[in-house]
């Protein structure tokens, strides 16, 4: 009986010794766990958890990792001041997040200032990333997906002139007609324009005047809700149009929300590929977690946390500082569960879109990576 | 007790001192390095500063006034934009665009308060709503305020060779325009122009029909309150180093307006309890998640029911600065 209760104090005891020796990469996370976006914070924060599970308890090179999640509310004031937090805090040795390019914004100067990693998994907006050598991002860039749009799925694949655009008006809604606008001008398309703010929930209204136009697709850049309502309100008008989404990815909600479910066009730098049994299996740990099928964010929020562990990788015997964890992350590629990610000099990246539709209520592609080569 | 109190009745002042005083210690401790109060606190005592400012200048149309007004978020906004567009193309000197940023709102709240001046109660709101709005959707789309992509790198004020990007520096900021606001705003109170504005809240026509060019003083209250929601606006620019037009929405302007319900409307101390509440409230509650809104609702809720004035709201309130009513006393003799 002594010997046994020998045994096991002594692997008490290697056990506690090698927790000690394994030193812990404390990150801060940044999400909108409250407000208009907290559903992309949810998913955030099950991403980055879903990461850390797969790292496991071992760690690398005897580093384990942990996240503190703060709630955000994407708003930048609150951003800015839980950065501040996080930067001052010298256990902390990078930030994830926020959802928001505005929040991104707003949390650049000081994260320059600290000398802290700020990883977004979602700014999308140009100028971020090259705000400072301390931003990241891996969302893709609004003036590569709106032209995308314009030039590829507009002009080439569905061959039409005539564009109607529905947007939110939002600074997100903005910088996305801004930048499809552009080269839609170069493509030669007529667009007619129509905004609504974030909390309308009526479109009949914006309907009828953009069917007056009588364009040859419906445009929606908008994300979630408000993109199915949208479409169904045309249904309801009676009009017979081709649907076209940008921003809300291959999500099943919106599907699941369409009168005519069949009839949907989008843009995406990803698609859960059914016969890819990783990205199945990682689907539905999802799933099973949150409740509800993930979009591209909460990808990219697990993409960001594997880019950490990366970083640790890449440092090796190393130091790992906040400096170190930059130095690595500057130019570093992997590939992730959104495919692969190669910072650019700016900190961004650039991704790739392909044209995803729906057949029988299901996501598949219609045009992949190598359509723009075509 | 009864010095202490002739004290604060004669020489008000040297309280006001202590208070300032008071006021100035956790950052002065973060400086001298006696002891490392967190930027995060720092960065709430900031925020609570401003807000109370930004809500005493609504409180100066709402309480003062009478006139009802909710689209404050646009006139923050004015100050924020012109600071951000000035320093950062022209690079203008943050002191001197405090006061340039407070006339660009003042004129844009002459503006608005013109064609209201007929108007009262929930016609005003939504008038001073949808300017607010218009406010916002302008930033949003016109090129010079960076529309959906806002205005970045917005420079940290000169601060006597101090960083200002550090809180314990920027603080000072919002602590001297807060006594700056309370000063100025108590003497105007006191003065003609204050009495006019009072006269026309309790009783308009009353007020006209003793010679009050109602009007012109209410026009003046708009200019006043939007001449220091455009000051703390220029002030919050910098602060936050970024500005975009959704941080200007109408929520904004009913967070504010919550804050002098919950504070008390027409006193010069219901702002800061308000935002003091509100900011505390809404930082340690946040591990509550979205719990912590049912919670603030509550308080409104219970606000409205117990003490619709707000904590110091009424005249007889010691918040407000006023007496206590005693309960009358019977006289010696009267019948039992």
């Amino acid at each position: 009986m002594k010997k046994i209760l020998s045994i096991v104090i002594a692997l008490a005891l290697c056990l506690t010794a090698f927790a000690a020796l394994a030193d812990t990469i404390k990150l801060g996370g940044l999400a909108p766990l409250t407000g208009s976006y907290a559903e992309y914070g949810k998913g955030f924060q099950i991403g980055w958890d879903m990461a850390l599970e797969d790292i496991g308890a071992e760690g690398v090179n005897g580093h384990t990792f942990e996240i503190e999640v703060k709630d955000s509310q994407g708003d930048a004031v609150v951003s800015s001041t839980l950065a501040t937090d996080y930067a001052e805090d010298d256990d902390i040795y990078a930030i994830l997040g926020d959802f928001t390019s505005g929040a991104c914004k707003a949390d650049a100067e000081i994260v320059d200032r600290y000398g802290i990693t700020l990883l977004s998994p979602t700014a999308s907006a140009p100028d971020y990333a090259g705000m400072s050598p301390f931003c990241f991002s891996i969302m893709g860039r609004q003036d590569g997906e709106a032209p995308f749009l314009a030039k590829y799925v507009l002009k080439k694949y569905l061959g039409v002139t005539k564009v109607a655009v529905v947007r939110v008006d939002s600074d997100w809604g903005q910088a996305c007609f801004d930048n499809f606008k552009v080269q839609a001008d170069v493509e030669g398309l007529e667009v007619t324009e129509e905004k609504y703010s974030a909390s309308e929930n009526d479109f009949s209204s914006i309907i009828t005047k953009v069917k007056a136009a009588n364009p040859d697709v419906l445009v929606v850049m908008d994300q979630g809700e408000p993109v199915a309502k949208i479409f169904n309100a045309a249904d309801a008008a009676g009009w017979d149009i081709q649907h076209v989404a940008l921003g809300p990815g291959t999500s099943e909600q919106v599907v699941g929300m369409l009168t005519n479910p069949d009839n949907i066009i989008v843009t995406s730098p990803f698609f859960f590929d059914p016969n890819d049994a990783e990205l199945t299996a990682w689907k539905e740990r999802f799933v099973e977690r949150a409740g509800f099928e993930p979009t591209v964010h909460p990808a990219c929020a697990y993409d960001t946390m594997m880019l950490i562990k990366t970083a640790v990788e890449k440092i090796g015997d190393g130091k790992v500082t906040r400096e170190a964890i930059k130095d690595a992350l500057t130019g570093m590629e992997m590939t992730g569960v959104t495919g692969r990610i190669l910072f650019g000099p700016e900190g961004d990246i650039t991704r790739d879109y392909m044209i995803c539709g729906t057949e029988n209520g299901k996501w598949v592609v219609l045009k992949g990576f190598d359509f723009v080569n075509e | 007790m009864s010095t202490l109190k002739n004290l604060w009745q004669k020489k008000r002042w040297i309280f006001w001192l202590l208070i300032i005083a008071l006021l100035c210690v956790p950052p002065l401790l973060k400086i001298l390095g006696i002891y490392k109060v967190k930027a995060l606190y720092l960065r709430y005592a900031c925020n609570i500063m401003m807000y109370a400012t930004l809500a005493g200048s609504l409180n100066i149309i709402n309480g003062y006034s009478g006139q009802t007004c909710l689209g404050q978020a646009g006139f923050f906004a004015i100050g924020a934009y012109t600071c951000a567009i000035l320093s950062t193309r022209f690079g203008v000197s943050f002191w001197v665009l405090l006061p340039l940023c407070g006339l660009a709102s003042g004129l844009i709240g002459l503006l608005v308060s013109l064609p209201t001046l007929r108007l009262q109660g929930i016609y005003l709101s939504i008038v001073t709503l949808g300017a607010s709005e218009i406010i916002r959707i302008i930033a949003q789309t016109a090129s010079i305020t960076g529309g959906a992509m806002g205005i970045k790198g917005i420079p940290y004020p000169w601060l006597f060779g101090l960083d200002a990007f550090r809180p314990e520096y920027y603080y000072f900021i919002f602590l001297v325009l807060g006594i700056l606001f309370l000063f100025c705003t108590s003497r105007i109170l006191n003065s003609r122009v204050g009495r006019a504005w009072i006269s026309i809240r309790e009783d308009q026509v009353a007020a006209k029909s003793l010679g009050v060019r109602t009007s012109f003083y209410k026009s003046l209250n708009f200019v006043y309150g939007a001449f220091w929601a455009g000051v703390i606006g220029c002030a919050y620019a910098p602060f936050v180093n970024f500005i975009e037009s959704s941080q200007f929405t109408t929520d904004k302007g009913f967070d504010v307006l919550a804050m002098i319900v919950i504070g008390g409307q027409g006193t010069l101390v219901g702002p800061i309890i308000g935002s003091a509440i509100v900011t505390v409230l809404t930082e340690s509650l946040r591990f509550l998640g979205v719990w912590r809104y049912v919670i603030y609702a509550l308080i409104i809720i219970a606000m409205m029911w117990l003490r619709p004035q707000g904590i110091a709201g009424a005249t007889n309130s010691i918040l407000a600065g006023g007496k206590v009513k005693r309960k009358p006393q019977k006289r010696k003799g009267a019948a039992a």
